[in-house]
Formats: structure tokens, sequence, C-alpha cells
């Protein structure tokens, strides 16, 4: 029997140009609602004129192994499925506690009223397809990954770089890693 | 009928909600996913996926568009296009919301004067083309062909021009060519004999150090070419930006060099320096391939690095390095050739500059170096017999480039040639002439008030559609066919195939219809006879493919070309010469410097800023300007006027507050605009992006989102070689709210 | 609503846009704090009831009994308010779903790590044996009315009220807590995110309860609950005392948000959180009613008796609106 799927991603902010193609991807495929988004890019720049330096990211849940929002959700609605988190619509009563839980401010309620967010489009992973955002993605930042794969792909993409988590300290093991784009050229 | 001549005033007319797509699109299924109300997922029917090329930009790349239940849901890279790889830009992916657009034209329109009054009326296509063929067809008769022209942008031109070949007009004008691509274009052609090429000949994924002047991917989405960035980053690239603002691409780069704006020349010079005095040139490639290298090394000569150093702000230490690393990763090294290319009217010298600093270090055809693309060979097709023309270019300019067929006259002299009144009637389409960049806005409305006859055709309300006589709604670029892509070289020579992937909605209908009515009723025959899929098979079957096999996958691929140079090859350049041209001849001839020399170029006013510009990733100017899909995103509302925090403190202006901006003749935004303070841009100049500030209220996302950058244009310096137009001594200052 | 911010040295341009979270986190406005005042309020007012019922029976302290079993008068209100305030703040939290249909879905699991799943077990439990404290203090009146089924009920736990009061004490402790706990248990909330809110909310309901079972009692029953209000206005002082305190000399993100709340300028109906926060709860709504509440035992005339226990009241609902709200405004766990 096949391993069971441990997804992810593995987020190259060294070529990340915040272009958005993946938002857009994301909302068609999703039928994202107007004026709501699963994924959105950011670009951080600092330091002063002229000693600038930027790093541009497409941020979206971070499908932690310890996800907040699975732990306080009242119904089960959000739970974990393959090393993603899901939400189940139709337990979803829309009480919000999700999106106060959730140190990434990954959610949104959806107008139809349940609250909706990022599913890695496991409907596509389930039949063997990338998700919307990282096929769309034209610098290839974005990659999908499954840590149990025994290729390593994830480790591969990692070795010799500088790679982060987002707010590890809130203690939610989140799946998704990111090359820093400090990272020299080639590294 | 009425008379032309009646409404030649030409007011500015609001085409009324009756004549749009209004309601009726949003009620259609997409527009409830458009509004959020749609599932895409709980779907029942088939997916059906159509391979097609994009029309948001000249890129064109492959897109798969995904159908369900008769309406486009996604939009894909195509995996099967050289260009796109599988993946799109965002632009790519946002053309459900321009066939889903509320507002799109609907009807054709005949512009009317009834009791003193103008209006639009709702036409018959049969009406709208009689009345246009016969206006058409009196002003030949009255002024002769030459009294006609035609401003195009986009893919599906290629009809109209063929109707008016047949009809003895050959006045065809593409704005971008005078500040895009025209000034890039001609620089390569009269230094290697060949042209830049879209995509760019520069072999990105295998370079080690590539120079970018000004051109900011990332912002600007060439998917392909931005593919190959981000490869040749995780290969090891290293990318130098010369840029007065600090962009996407700058925050790539392992140098952000702030250089002066009107400064590349001298910069380039001070690189081209460094690299003769320090003996750092190829030297075998320059004597075996080149000519003029003495002219160029009596020019650069005097640009030391210290003097490029005053001039452009860019410390000599930097300039020294800058080229002597250049030199060690030559020839894997190259310098960018970049687009919109024309900013001062020495454009063509400019992107000279930048070929003669890839000729120096010897990179033509090597691995990371500049490459040249091989075109897929298509048969040609038996060429119909058009009139002769009494002119075949009607440029003034005597470098305009003439193997560029698309276009005969720069779109700045159709401007001027109206406001002599040698041309009398204008068939645009798809360019938005009041907000495009052709002599700034109040020229081009001068110029529109001139015009006899104007016929528009458009998918959408634009500010131009306003103005005309007749609008004739085209589908767009989803539902019709057009003619073959197969005219671009790249790495695997290709052909697309622009296939509707739905129906013409409402009563649109393809440009290849459109022409083809008019032609009909021009009396043209043997022109645009047959039907566009008979004329797309029979190309096809003359390549040895099909129409229906090629519908499948969208392209027809050749035989990846071998790029690289082979020890020995006989090197051969399409040049005067046969060589590579550093000083070039044709240049001489013509009366101007055959190498390119540093003009200074006029400084801001005390309390004025330098007007650049540039786009956002998800937008390309007037095609996606209402997009409402695209121009969803926070980002994508409105333009900013970057700001530098010094700037801001000097001014008073704080970050997100809303200013009007003041050119220095006078001219004041209609709109305000908001500031964004920042440390990204240097103090004398300030940032906007073209494409805002839309006044045609039937535009109803992109209406008043934003300033008009067209609008502050007021000065411009026309390149006497080739007739580009350059903008960007035009400076602004800011008026805060009352 | 703005795409980016200009921080000191930071330039972040995004292109998220949910409401919900942009440019703050924005999911509760009006509904929750009611619910959670309303909530205290029952809670505290269970108490409350519940230990005068008990105390009472037990030592016979308290006031003079109605009779036939059933308690004075506040008592015997405060017991029926209980469960009917806690009804309208349930409507609330109702009516704050999103999809409201669905509130089937909290009793078709339990979710041991969710305290909100908790809580609405929690409420479940509590109807049942309020109404029926309810029913049992009000026996006399409802005998009256000779219903069978109710006959039958009262007959059948009528020996068991000091029982049953003792339970709901400690069902009202829960409730009180609860109201709290629901928010604390947000790490991702810097401000909320504090186990003493916990307390103070009980002990803020408490107050409130007693305040208004103050305006409710006839005048000879009043001065129990002056007292009653008095101690817990004190224990909330010195509570809020500490939630401030823990909260500012906590790490950076409890500090800031602390700050927010006690310092911002943000405002809440017009006005800043810290005049909220210092003027109206502090001053107005637990100071002022402890210097009247101590003055009136003291002896002093006061002219208007039901100022302080209005303004205990007013404090308590502002203290639920400023909590929720400040706490959404201040800036995500970072």
């Amino acid at each position: 029997m096949a391993k069971q799927k441990n997804y992810g991603m593995v987020i190259d902010t060294r070529v990340c140009v915040a272009c958005s193609a993946c938002v857009y991807a994301c909302k068609s495929e999703n039928a994202v609602p107007e004026g709501f988004c699963r994924d959105w890019v950011v670009q951080e720049t600092e330091g002063a004129y002229p000693r600038l330096r930027m790093e541009n990211r497409s941020e979206r849940c971070q499908h932690c192994a310890n996800a907040p929002c699975v732990t306080y959700c009242p119904t089960g609605a959000s739970h974990y499925s393959d090393g993603t988190v899901q939400v189940n619509s139709s337990r979803c009563t829309g009480c919000k506690a999700c999106l106060a839980a959730c140190p990434y401010d990954a959610r949104y309620v959806h107008p139809d009223g349940y609250v909706d967010k990022c599913s890695l489009c496991k409907h596509r992973l389930d039949e063997g397809l990338d998700t919307a955002c990282a096929s769309v993605c034209p610098t290839a930042s974005l990659n999908l990954v499954d840590y149990n794969d025994p290729e390593g792909k994830a480790e591969k993409m990692m070795a010799g770089k500088e790679v982060y988590r987002q707010k590890e300290h809130a203690g939610t093991n989140p799946s998704l890693y990111w090359i820093s784009a400090s990272n020299k050229p080639g590294a | 009928m009425i008379q032309g001549q009646d409404l030649n005033r030409r007011d500015f007319l609001r085409i009324s909600s009756l004549f749009l797509a209004g309601s009726a699109a949003m009620s259609t299924p997409i527009g409830r996913t458009l509004s959020g109300g749609g599932d895409a997922l709980a779907g029942n029917g088939e997916e059906r996926i159509v391979h097609s090329f994009c029309e948001h930009c000249f890129w064109r790349c492959g897109i798969a568009a995904h159908v369900r239940d008769g309406r486009i849901y996604k939009i894909t890279g195509s995996k099967h296009h050289p260009l796109s790889n599988g993946r799109l830009c965002p632009r790519g992916t946002g053309g459900v919301g321009q066939i889903y657009d509320p507002d799109r034209l609907a009807h054709p329109l005949i512009r009317q004067k009834k009791g003193g009054r103008v209006s639009y009326r709702k036409a018959t296509w049969d009406e709208a083309i009689a009345y246009t063929a016969e206006k058409l067809y009196g002003i030949r008769e009255t002024y002769g062909p030459e009294a006609i022209a035609m401003l195009h942008h986009g893919y599906g031109y290629t009809f109209f021009k063929k109707m008016f070949m047949a009809f003895g007009v050959n006045k065809f004008a593409k704005p971008s060519f005078d500040f895009c691509c025209g000034p890039r274009h001609q620089g390569y052609l009269l230094t290697y004999g060949h042209g830049a090429g879209t995509p760019e000949g520069v072999d990105i994924v295998n370079s080690k150090y590539i120079l970018f002047f000004g051109t900011h991917y990332g912002e600007n989405m060439h998917n392909t070419a931005v593919q190959e960035i981000a490869e040749g980053i995780r290969r090891g690239l290293k990318i130098v930006v010369f840029d007065p603002r600090f962009s996407t691409l700058a925050g790539k780069a392992e140098k952000w060099l702030p250089i002066k704006p009107g400064t590349d020349i001298a910069m380039m010079q001070a690189l081209m320096n460094v690299l003769i005095t320090e003996d750092l040139y190829d030297r075998e490639f320059v004597a075996g391939h080149t000519v003029g290298f003495d002219e160029l090394r009596d020019e650069v000569e005097k640009m030391t690095p210290e003097r490029a150093a005053e001039i452009t702000d860019i410390s000599a230490d930097d300039i020294r390095e800058v080229a002597r690393t250049y030199a060690r990763y030559a020839p894997a090294a190259a310098v960018h050739p970049g687009r919109r290319t024309q900013w001062y009217g020495d454009g063509t010298q400019r992107s000279r500059s930048m070929a003669i600093l890839n000729a120096l270090v010897g990179n033509y055809k090597m691995p990371g170096g500049v490459v040249k693309y091989e075109k897929y060979k298509l048969p040609k097709s038996e060429t119909h017999h058009y009139p002769e023309f009494e002119k075949k270019v009607w440029s003034k300019y005597p470098l305009f480039v003439d193997t560029k067929p698309e276009n005969s006259i720069a779109s700045h002299e159709v401007i001027e040639q109206t406001l002599d009144e040698k041309i009398k009637a204008w068939l645009v389409y798809g360019v938005n002439v009041p907000e495009t960049i052709t002599l700034g806005r109040k020229i081009a409305l001068e110029a529109i008030n001139k015009v006899d006859f104007l016929v528009a055709v458009d998918t959408l309300p634009m500010e131009v559609t306003g103005y005309a006589d007749v609008v004739l709604p085209e589908c767009t670029y989803l539902e019709r066919y057009d003619d073959l892509d197969g005219g671009r070289p790249y790495r695997t020579p290709f052909v697309a195939l622009r296939q509707p992937a739905v129906e013409p909605m409402f009563d649109s209908k393809p440009g290849n219809q459109i022409a083809k009515m008019l032609a009909e009723k021009l009396g043209l025959h043997g022109v645009l006879e047959e039907d566009v899929e008979t004329y797309l098979d029979r190309k096809l079957k003359k390549a040895g493919s099909s129409l229906a096999e090629v519908k499948k996958t969208g392209v027809l691929l050749g035989k990846p070309t071998d790029l690289y140079r082979k020890p020995g090859e006989k090197l051969t350049f399409k040049t005067p010469s046969g060589k590579i041209e550093l000083a070039s001849s044709k240049l001489r001839e013509a009366g101007f410097d055959a190498v390119p020399r540093y003009i200074r170029h006029p400084e801001p006013p005390q309390g004025f800023y330098r007007m650049l510009t540039g786009r956002k990733p998800m937008l390309t100017f007037g095609r996606t300007a209402n997009n409402r899909f695209l121009n969803e995103l926070p980002t994508a509302r409105e333009n900013e006027v970057w700001v530098n925090t010094h700037v801001a403190e000097k001014h008073r202006l704080s970050h997100g507050e809303y200013v009007h901006l003041k050119n220095q003749a006078g001219v004041v935004s209609e709109y305000p605009i908001k500031v964004k303070v920042t440390e990204r841009i240097r103090q004398d100049a300030v940032y906007m992006v073209h494409g805002y500030g839309h006044y045609f209220k039937k535009l109803k996302w992109a209406y008043r989102k934003g300033a008009s950058h067209n609008e502050l244009i007021s000065h411009t310096e026309i390149d006497k070689a080739i007739g580009a137009v350059g903008f960007q001594n035009n400076f602004v200052t800011f008026i805060k709210e009352a | 609503m703005t795409a980016e911010t200009t921080a000191a040295a930071t330039e972040l341009v995004s292109t998220k846009m949910n409401p919900n979270v942009i440019p703050h986190l924005h999911i509760w406005e009006w509904h929750i704090p009611l619910y959670l005042f309303l909530g205290g309020i029952a809670g505290g007012l269970l108490v409350i009831t519940s230990l005068m019922i008990i105390v009472k029976r037990k030592f016979g302290i308290g006031p003079k009994d109605e009779g036939d079993g059933c308690p004075c008068l506040a008592v015997r209100i405060g017991s029926l308010l209980s469960p009917a305030l806690l009804g309208i703040g349930m409507l609330f939290l109702f009516l704050d779903l999103a999809h409201p249909l669905y509130v089937w879905a909290f009793y078709t699991t339990v979710q041991p790590t969710s305290p909100m799943s908790a809580g609405s077990w929690i409420l479940i439990a509590f109807f049942p044996l309020a109404i029926l404290q309810a029913a049992l203090v009000n026996k006399k009146f409802l005998r009256e009315r000779n219903i069978g089924i109710v006959n039958k009920l009262i007959d059948w736990t009528e020996d068991h009220l000091t029982v049953v009061a003792l339970v709901n004490a400690h069902i009202g402790v829960g409730i009180g807590i609860y109201t709290g706990i629901l928010l604390s248990f947000f790490s991702a909330r810097p401000l909320w995110s504090s186990s003493i809110l916990g307390m103070l909310f009980l002990v803020s309901g408490i107050s409130s309860a007693a305040a208004l079972m103050l305006l409710l009692a006839p005048d000879d029953e009043k001065p129990v609950y002056s007292m009653i209000d008095a101690n817990a206005i004190w224990i909330e002082l010195v509570v809020v005392g500490l939630f401030v305190l823990g909260g500012i000399t906590g790490p950076a993100n409890n500090s800031g948000a602390m700050m927010h709340l006690i310092a911002g300028n943000y405002p809440m109906a017009g006005l800043p959180y810290m005049l909220w926060f210092w003027g109206i709860f502090v001053a107005l709504g637990l100071v002022i009613p402890l210097l009247l509440e101590f003055l009136e035992a003291a002896g002093v005339h006061i002219r208007f008796p039901q100022v302080a226990p209005v303004l205990v009241l007013v404090g308590g609902l502002v203290l639920r609106f400023l909590i929720v709200f400040a706490g959404q405004t201040y800036h995500t766990f970072m």
C-alpha cells in the first residue's frame, strides 16, 4: 500500500515576482467570489534608499500539522486530510472561530455562509494534478510537494539553502516552506 | 444617408447602456462566477479544452481555454506552446474578465444627428457596413487612398489590412512602434541586421550575468522571458539592474544601480570605455565580425568611469566593477535589449549601445549570450495582386523601419497628417487613441476632431469609440479565428492558431468577418472571399498539416534550433558591411551619428520631478483597463504616484493621500492619484503606471480609477532617424487636495 | 481599506483583500459582545441566586423568604432572568453565524479541543437546570396556574432545590468563565490570549448580575446585593489590574495588544479605546459605583441609588465591546 500522502509546498521566493498569476488562477479554478481570495502575493521591501532588499511571496493557508483552526472548530468542519487542512462546508456553521484562531489570517467567510480557504486544490491532488497556482506560476516559485515522497523532492529543493517557515513559534508546524530571497543566485 | 460633414465636430458621445452588453452578460453563468455566485466545482458538464493564443499582449502565449457548459471558466497556459510551457501570466488568466465584461460593445452603432442632438443609434451590421463602405469609398474617390489610414493594435488587424490593401490604402500605423519596440528593432537591425526579436534573442537560462537597463521584468510579465529569468536565477544567473526605481527585477539583482534618468547612453559608453581601455573585450571577435571599432573607441574614450559617474550618479567603482564582471562572465553574459525603448528621442542609439555592448564581448550565438532564433518555415501563400501604391512607406523618417509590413507610417505622423488635413478617414482597430501615447491626449483629440470619418473596431467602449462615426463591435479573441501566428523566431520555431473557444456573444463579430463584409461592400474581388476556416486550412495544408490537426494543440512545432556557433563557423549579418556595425553605415549615410553619442537631456524644473512610467504585472494598459477580474486585486485597482520619502517630506505628502499632478506645461491631471511614499525611487523622479484615469463612464470599472499618464504628456521628442516618440521629458509636481 | 502599509523601514504590498482579515480581523460585531455580556449576567445571576438559596436554606442568612419554600423576590426574578437572558444572548450568537441553519452541526459531535464545542454543550446543560430552578423558586405562582406537567415536575424535585442550586452555582461559574475562555484560547489574537480573561468575565458577570438584582430588588432586599456588587467590583478591579499588568509585562505581541487597548487611539463609536477603557469602563463602570456603594453602605444618602448599578451594567457591557473589538483591531500574532 502506498504511503499516506503528506502534502505541502516549497515556495522559492528567489524567483517569485509577485505577479499574482497564482491568485487569478486560484480564483478561476475554485470560483472564489469577487472581493475574496484564497491566496495572495506579498512584496516586502526593507532598508533605505539605495540599500534595499526585497522578497516576493505567494501566500496561502499553511496547512499546519498542528492547526489552531482544526483545534478550535466546534463541529469538525475543519479537518486534516493527507497533510492538508480542509473545510467541510456542509458542517460549517460560520461561527468564525477558525478565523480568529488562524495566525496567518488565511481564511474568509464565503458569501454562501461557510468559511473557505486554500484547499491546496485537494480536488486536483486527488486526480494526480498539480495545484492551480503552482501549475500557472510563470517562475515555478510555487512547488507542490509530498513530504512522504520517497524521492525527497522537497528536501532536494531546499538542500543547501536558507529556508524558513512562517510563525513557527506559533507552534503550528506549517507545511509551507520558504526558500529565502536572501539566498545567492544558484545556491 | 446621414452626412458625415454635419457631424464632424466630434463631441465626445456617451454610448447608451442599451447598446452595451450590460445585464445580458451578467446573467450568463460566467457572469455569476465573476461576481461570485457560480460554483465551477459543481459543474457536471464535460470540460472541453480549446488551445489558442492570448491577446492580452504581443507576446501571444499559448493558452488553454477551459470550457464547461458553454462557458469559459478558466484560462491556463498551453502546455503545447513553446512560449507558455503550460504556464501563464496573470493577464492571460484574465481573459474570462474580458469576454464576460458586462460593458462590452454589443451592437454596431452609428453616430446620428437628430433635432440638433448628436447621439448613437443601434444599427444592423448591414447598415453599419454599408455606411462605412460608402464613407470610405467617398473619401478615397475625393481625396485619394492616401487620405485613409488605419491605426491598429492587436492580432486581428491582418484582415483589415488585406481589405485596405486591395482597396489601395496602405497607411498602416501601430502606436507601439512609436514608443515601444521601434527603436529597439531598428537599433538591432542597424547593428546586427536582424531585430532583437519577441521573445528577445538572449539565452537567459544559460547566462551568468545580465545587465538590464530600465526594463522591469516581473512587472512586465512577458511569460517566457520571466520563466527564463527565474530558471536562470536557479542556475546561478547574476543580474544587474540600472533603473531609477527599485523595480521587482532590481529586487532580484545582485546590484541595483539607481541611475539618473536619461543617462543610459553615458553609462553604456563608460562600460564600453572600461572594456576597451582595460582590454577586456573580445579582440578576436571584434576584429573578425565587426566594423567601426576605431570610430567607437574614439567616441567612448572620453567617457571615463569618472566622467560617467558625474553624469549618471553611479560611482566609477561600480561602473568598473560591472564592466569587469561582465567581461569575466562573457560570453555567458549579455545586455538585455529591454522593451519600451523610446524615452528621450535617442532610443535607436540607446538600443544600439546595448547591441554594441553585446558585440564587444563576443557573445553572439554563444551559450548565455545573444542568440538568433529561427522562424517556422511556413510556405508563402499565393499573394493577392494588390494595386500599386503611390508609396510603400509613408513615413518621412529616413530610417523608419521597412521590414515590418504592418507599419508604413509612424502613428504620430497619422496624427500630424490628420491635423494637416492630408488624412481624412481613420479605421481604428483596437487603439484607444486619446489614451495611447502618440503626442499625448490633447493633440490626439485635436486630430480626432479634424478627421472626417472615424470607424472604430473594438470590443469595449473605449474612449476612442465615443468619437467614432461608426462603432463595429468585434468579438474577443476567445470567440474568433485570426490569422496564424507564424512569423516569429524562437528556440522552438512554431506556428500558432487562434481559434474560438465559444461562439461570439451578442451581436459582435470576428474581425475576419467584419473585414470580409467591408471588402464585399467595397466591391473588392479576390480578397477575403473564402471563409476563414478554409483559408487557415489551406495555409496549414501547405505546411503539411491541416486546420483539424492544429486545432487539437493550437500549435505546429518545428525542430528546436541549434542556437550556438560552432568553432570556426562563418557568421553573416544582413548589414551593408555583412558584419556587426559598431559604427552604422546607414545612420552615417542618413546624416546621423554612426556611433552612439551621449546627449544631455533637460533637467526637471525646481520643484518638479521627471515622470517615469511602466506597468503592473496584471495589466496591459487599455486592453485590460476595464477587466474586472484582473482589476479586482487591491494592487490593480488604481495607479499610484511613487514619491521618494524625502521628496514627500518636502512637499508634505503622506502615504496614501490623493493629489493631483501638474506638469511643466500647466496641465493638471483630471483625477487625483494616490501617493506612495517609498524608498524605492530616486529623488529626481516620480513613477506612475500608464493606462489609468479613464474618463469614459461606460468603462464602469476603469472610470476615474487613478490618474492618466497620457494626459500629462505635453512634450515629446521625436527620434529623427526612425520617427519614434520619446516622452520622458515631462515633469510633474503635486497639487494637494484642498 | 488599504493594500499596503508603510512601517518604519518595511514596505509591504499585499494583494490580500478578504474583508474578514483586512485591514484587521473583522468577524464579530455587536452580536458577540452582547452575547458575552448577557451570558456573563446569566452566569452571574445563576451563581448569585443559587448561593442565596443555599445560604438561606443552610445557614438562614439573607432576606426574608416569600414562604412556601419560595425565596425572596430578587432571587425569584433573578432565577427567571438567568435562562431568559442567556436565551436572548444565544439568539444573538445564532444570528452571528454565517450559516445559522447549520447550527445542528454543534450537536452531532464533541470536539474535545474546542472551547466552543464545550461551550455549546454547557449551554445545553445549563437550560434544564436553570429553568428547573426558576420553576422551583416560583412554585407558588406556578401551582396557582395548576398545569399538570409542571405540577408533576415540582412534586418530583421540590425537595431537592438545594442540590439543584448547588449544581447551578457551578454551572453559573462555568458559564461566566466560559464567556472569557471563548476568547482567551485564541493564541493568534494577542489581546485575548490571556488566561485571566475567563476570571475577568466571570467577576464582571457577577458584578453586573448583582447590579441588575440591586435594581430589581425591593428596598429591604437591596443591601445584600449592594454588598455582593461592591465585593465583586473590588475583586474585578484587582482582576482588571492583573489582566493589564499581565499584558504589558508580556512579550511584544501581548504588550502591544494591551497598549492598543489601554493607550490606543483607535476609535470605537468615535471615542478612542483609551478613553473607553479608563474613562468609561474603569472610572464610570467600576470606581465610581464602588465609591457610591461604599458611601451608601457607610450611611451617606445617595439621591439616585439606581446610578451605581446602572453604571456597573454599562461598564460590563463596555468591557465586552472593548475586549471583542480591540482584540480584532490589533494585529495578528507575529
